[in-house]
């Protein structure tokens, strides 16, 4: 119940800061448009706040117990996931520095290797194949932009895709 | 008849039926890949018809528009992640029925009601364009904001466990529509100077990391404990509905076909939204078994005749009007000028075997969905075999390219990171993913469509009570949002 009434709270403070944005946006030119750019973010945030309200009123009162995997560091699927978020995380920042070839092979042996895959050839083999699938698939049929990376990489890219 | 007999001459030759066969595939390949979509097939296809006589030329773009529009169900239903905006309302129930090893019989009904809709639309186009294309000039603000409350409506269904979570996801989705430049006055609003935020948040970003991050994440916590990979020694194979099956559910093919013709035809309202109002009315029976969003096969039969229906909707008035009745539909009138046509009411007069054409390939590409879904469903399906950690990095790598391919923008790939966590936890508290999107998509048309129509009435919002059509359509939005209500109390009456 506590973790859901912070979790409420924290939606509450979101949508909050969003009406006092929304209450000091500038009021239209056009006298006949009176809901102007503010009207309608203050009306459903006023209504999300009493929605808000009413939730954490019935979760105030109600006995169930919410369990959130991520936030039990001390289990294996607590770790395995939060391991996970942060990978990706990594592997978005990689994108822009390393380009998307390396850092889909790295983030395809890593993530599987973080939920216990231990298949070490398999693995390779798949994180080369799917790569080169969707370098050839997006990069070079369809001309899709993928990350190119900085500087050599950036330079590399262009050979491929 | 003798246009019909000559449009179907046209239409029904070798050559033609080699395009629509090709169009079909490449639509569906590319509906299938989040990152690519219907219009960029269209696009890519575009340098090939210059070579071809019109009719030809157009007759591929018209089967890579049914096929792209059909694909993007496939990725719904097997990974979760929406191929094309249109599919969002069928994952609601197409992922849970993949999830009870029904991935074949899902993707069967797709197909069928895909076909369905598009062959329904076909023919209601070939007897009444003209016609249809006018009474939808008709439509203005005030309907559309009726459209976009009556989409909205579908919240009684797919949050039917927690009404007023499933409410306030709405809301905060309807929040995230704001930001960006207010399109009435350009005003600047919640984009803090950032120029990455001034054009909106995509909700196509916002869709991939809610539902298939957040899905990851959730089963990467649990594909331990049990089996979420949906590993099957058999290959997954479409299993096509037959006549006996498709006649018990007929009202949900012709419902979500109804939908999908009328909100296909006027213009700029698209696929998406008629997929939504479709699933929206469907969902309405509470009693259905299994319930709607845990596997209920009408919760896939009616989105899926509606987006297709709104292919054949959209063309009539891109034909007949020269006004797009789809973002897609724009693509194809583009394409139809560098042929050198001009779509409008002097088509109509100077071309109508082309616009008999059109129609008539339309049908045939209906038709040919079903060999293009066996083909390309049964390539997806080997990905289901994947053990869940290869499965899952894959779908967070397809994701990922996905939103980074919409704008070129890490921008996008981090919107989607933090909607992955923010749809985790919503999922975890029964906050509803799916109506946080439904309130970003029809945001938009809801306070625009609103403030419009307060403006034409020069600051009185009657005009959405005193236009026939729109207080029509306002009553149905109301009727539906209380159904849930109103049944319950039917209900207790009855007993």
């Amino acid at each position: 119940m506590v973790i859901e009434i912070v979790f409420n709270i924290l939606i509450g403070l979101v949508i909050l800061f969003y009406l006092v944005q929304a209450l000091q946006l500038p009021s239209s030119d056009n006298p006949a448009d009176v809901l102007g750019a503010s009207g309608f973010p203050i009306t459903i945030s006023i209504l999300g706040l009493i929605v808000l309200l009413m939730i954490t009123f019935r979760a105030f009162k109600s006995k169930h117990k919410v369990e959130i995997p991520m936030l039990h560091l001390n289990t294996i699927d607590g770790r395995m996931l939060v391991i996970n978020v942060l990978l990706l995380a990594a592997y978005i920042a990689l994108l822009d520095v390393i380009g998307f070839i390396l850092s889909t092979l790295i983030y395809l042996v890593a993530c599987p290797l973080s939920m216990g895959f231990r298949k070490s050839l398999l693995l390779i083999v798949f994180s080369v194949i799917t790569t080169t699938v969707l370098v050839v698939v997006f990069g070079i049929v369809f001309y899709v932009p993928l990350p190119r990376g900085v500087n050599v990489f950036r330079e590399l890219s262009y050979m491929v895709y | 008849m003798d246009i019909i007999i000559q449009s179907l001459v046209a239409v029904v030759n070798p050559i033609s039926f080699l395009l629509i066969v090709i169009g079909v595939l490449f639509g569906m390949v590319c509906g299938a890949l989040p990152g690519l979509s219907t219009s960029m097939a269209i696009i890519l296809c575009l340098p090939f018809t210059y070579s071809m006589d019109p009719i030809t030329g157009i007759v591929l773009m018209v089967a890579v528009y049914v096929g792209g529009a059909s694909g993007g169900s496939i990725s719904s239903i097997l990974l979760k992640t929406p191929g094309t905006p249109e599919a969002v309302a069928t994952t609601f129930d197409g992922y849970p029925m993949a999830q009870q090893g029904k991935a074949g019989e899902a993707l069967g009904l797709a197909v069928t009601s895909s076909s369905f809709g598009t062959i329904f639309s076909a023919i209601i186009m070939l007897l009444a364009a003209p016609l249809l294309a006018k009474a939808a000039l008709t439509f203005q603000s005030a309907e559309y904001f009726g459209l976009g409350l009556v989409g909205l409506s579908c919240i009684s269904s797919i949050g039917a466990k927690n009404q007023l979570k499933a409410f306030l996801s709405v809301l905060i989705g309807l929040m995230i529509g704001t930001i960006g430049i207010d399109s009435i006055n350009g005003t600047e609003r919640f984009a803090f100077e950032q120029p990455s935020l001034l054009n909106g948040i995509n909700y196509i970003t916002v869709m991939i990391g809610a539902f298939a991050i957040a899905e990851v994440y959730n089963n990467i916590e649990e594909y331990r404990h049990r089996d979420t990979s949906l590993r099957s020694t058999e290959k997954v194979k479409i299993k096509l509905l037959k006549f006996t099956e498709m006649a018990k559910m007929w009202t949900s093919f012709i419902r979500g076909s109804f939908v999908g013709t009328i909100i296909g035809i006027i213009p700029a309202a698209g696929g998406s939204i008629a997929s939504l109002i479709a699933y929206g009315w469907e969902s309405n029976n509470k009693n259905a078994t299994p319930k709607f969003g845990e596997g209920n096969p009408r919760g896939i039969i009616a989105p899926e005749c509606a987006h297709n229906a709104a292919v054949g909707g959209s063309m009539v008035p891109t034909l007949t009007l020269g006004i797009p009745g789809s973002p897609v539909a724009a693509v194809i009138m583009g394409a139809f000028m560098i042929i050198g046509l001009t779509p409008g009411p002097l088509l109509l007069k100077e071309q109508p075997i082309m616009l008999n054409a059109i129609f008539l390939a339309l049908i045939l590409a209906a038709l040919l969905l079903f060999i293009g879904g066996r083909f390309v469903t049964s390539q997806f399906g080997h990905i289901l075999k994947l053990p869940y950690p290869l499965l899952g990095s894959l779908i967070v790598t397809l994701g990922v390219v996905g939103a980074y391919s919409l704008k070129n923008s890490f921008y996008d790939v981090m919107i989607m990171f933090a909607f992955g966590i923010i749809g985790y936890f919503f999922d975890k508290f029964k906050y509803s993913n799916a109506a946080l999107i439904l309130g970003l998509i029809l945001g938009e048309i809801i306070e625009n469509s609103l403030r419009k129509q307060i403006i034409i009435g020069d600051g009185s919002a009657m005009g959405l009570l005193t236009r026939p059509v729109s207080a029509t359509i306002l009553v149905l939005a109301a009727l539906a949002f209380l159904w849930p209500v109103i049944s319950k109390k039917f209900e207790k009456g009855v007993q």
